[in-house]
């Protein structure tokens, strides 16, 4: 039920299996149908969602009633609303399933025993709040000052294969451009990379 | 020679659409027992069954996606479909005609229900089917086969017993129309009722057929009705097939081409770093561009 969730946690962090048999009576798995919420705005987002299998967005809406999408997550990410989470705050966000989506429910119970349990679990957990971090920092410099090239360009590299998985709209919207605007810029990379006759 | 028996008869599963043109039940590698391993080189078998699909403006289909590594095979039955690539060609493919398109190194295509098809709406029947490519050519060059269903070559089977349309292989005597990368034998069997054919391939091959139209006694023994999808064992070369009413079954044969198969999504790789490379290539409009 947990497979991938335990294969990722021990090649990333190095649990063990015994330290994965004390904790795995805290997880819980659920799924949720295309277009199901995960979580709306105004409630406190009491878990981390791990993909087991599936497809998770993150977004906002404005006041003008547009949607801006924060953060995908494909197998083997996480996605959450941290703040709320660890501030028991409501959140801002909306999380749904872009595809039918099995998740593995992560709460602070486990969060605190392995923490307890596992030194390296420990020391991995706080180099993804830090790599986080990192990639935010990364977006709002790309959202302020990068080219709609540049930002589409740091886009697949960090999700390589969700330009068949989601629609133009959706990446237009990550990336803080209209969909015409990426279609230019998908025409203008095949101009000059597309070798063909 | 030896009986070539028969390992299993699949149900067709549920349909699920492809895009919102196609209603597709899926074989290979879906179901149990069909995996891409077990059916190599072919490694995908989608059939839309006879569907009724209502007068439309807009064409269903499917939008621009690319391939590599593999060769696509649509066969239609009934309906029309167009389609459109990146390298600017089109056409239609048109009850009986074949379409085998060798994406290899990397096409964007679509797939439509023809215009006026879709404007009158109709019966739509299709197979599309991904014949593996050997490492040696999966980055060939793309290319089209379209055989219109006069050009495919035929075989008339005795006692007014119906038609063999060797696609591609050969039937006794008759050399299938479509170039193929390594053995392939497809070929429609269009029956009239009591109608019998046989057929011989390899014993190593992967040998299937699926009852498109009415129904057939395999080997003297087993009715296998519309719909159904019969795999043979590896073991024994020949079989027959007889119409138990007017029948068309498309017959599928292989060798198998044994080598390591990595496949996401529309590429179909020796291994992950070329799945990777796909990827790459594709998001940095390497395949080309087509206007969705």
């Amino acid at each position: 039920m947990f497979q991938n969730f335990k294969t990722y946690l021990k090649t990333k962090t190095g649990l063990t299996d015994d330290e994965f048999h004390q904790l795995q009576g805290v997880l819980s798995s659920r799924t949720f149908e295309k277009g199901q919420f995960l979580l709306s705005k105004g409630e406190v987002c009491h878990h981390s969602f791990f993909v087991e299998q599936g497809l998770l967005r993150s977004y906002t809406i404005d006041d003008a009633g547009k949607e801006h999408i924060i953060q995908f997550a494909s197998e083997d990410w996480f996605m959450s609303d941290r703040s709320s989470a660890y501030f028991d705050e409501p959140s801002e966000l909306f999380i749904d399933a872009i595809e039918d989506t099995r998740v593995i429910l992560i709460n602070q119970e486990f969060y605190n025993l392995a923490a307890e349990i596992s030194a390296s679990y420990r020391h991995y957990n706080e180099k993804l709040l830090q790599n986080h971090i990192r990639h935010l920092q990364k977006r709002i410099n790309l959202l302020l000052g990068a080219t709609a090239e540049t930002r589409y360009l740091d886009f697949i590299g960090l999700y390589p294969d969700l330009t068949l998985r989601v629609p133009q709209w959706m990446i237009a919207s990550y990336l803080g451009i209209t969909p015409e605007s990426l279609s230019r810029v998908r025409k203008e990379l095949a101009r000059k990379n597309f070798k063909g006759d | 020679m030896k009986k070539k028996n028969i390992d299993r008869v699949v149900a067709p599963r549920p349909p699920h659409y492809v895009g919102d043109g196609f209603r597709v039940h899926n074989f290979i590698p879906g179901v149990n027992g069909l995996s891409m391993q077990r059916m190599d080189p072919f490694i995908m078998l989608d059939y839309n069954s006879k569907f009724y699909f209502p007068p439309s403006d807009r064409p269903r289909g499917v939008g621009v996606h690319p391939h590599r590594g593999f060769e696509t095979v649509t066969i239609a039955y009934k309906g029309k479909v167009a389609h459109h690539d990146s390298s600017g060609n089109s056409g239609v493919i048109g009850e009986g005609d074949v379409q085998w398109m060798t994406a290899a190194s990397g096409i964007l295509h679509k797939e439509y229900h023809e215009t006026e098809f879709s404007k009158k709406g109709g019966d739509f029947q299709m197979i599309q089917l991904w014949v593996n490519l050997p490492a040696k050519d999966k980055m060939s060059k793309p290319k089209y086969q379209g055989l219109t269903n006069a050009g495919i070559n035929k075989f008339q089977l005795p006692d007014n017993g119906g038609v063999i349309e060797v696609i591609a292989g050969q039937y006794k005597d008759v050399k299938g129309t479509a170039s193929t990368f390594t053995p392939v034998n497809l070929q429609n069997a269009r029956l009239n009722k009591g109608g019998k054919a046989e057929f011989s391939f390899p014993a190593n091959h992967n040998v299937a057929l699926l009852v498109v139209e009415g129904s057939v006694k395999v080997n003297d023994e087993e009715i296998v009705p519309t719909d159904h999808f019969v795999l043979f064992k590896n073991e024994g070369e020949d079989f027959t097939i007889e119409a138990s009413e007017n029948a068309v079954v498309l017959i599928l044969g292989g060798a198998p081409i044994n080598e390591p198969i990595a496949a996401q999504g529309p590429f179909v790789m020796n291994s992950r770093a070329e799945l990777i490379e796909a990827f790459e290539d594709y998001n940095l409009g390497k395949f080309g561009y087509l206007e969705g």
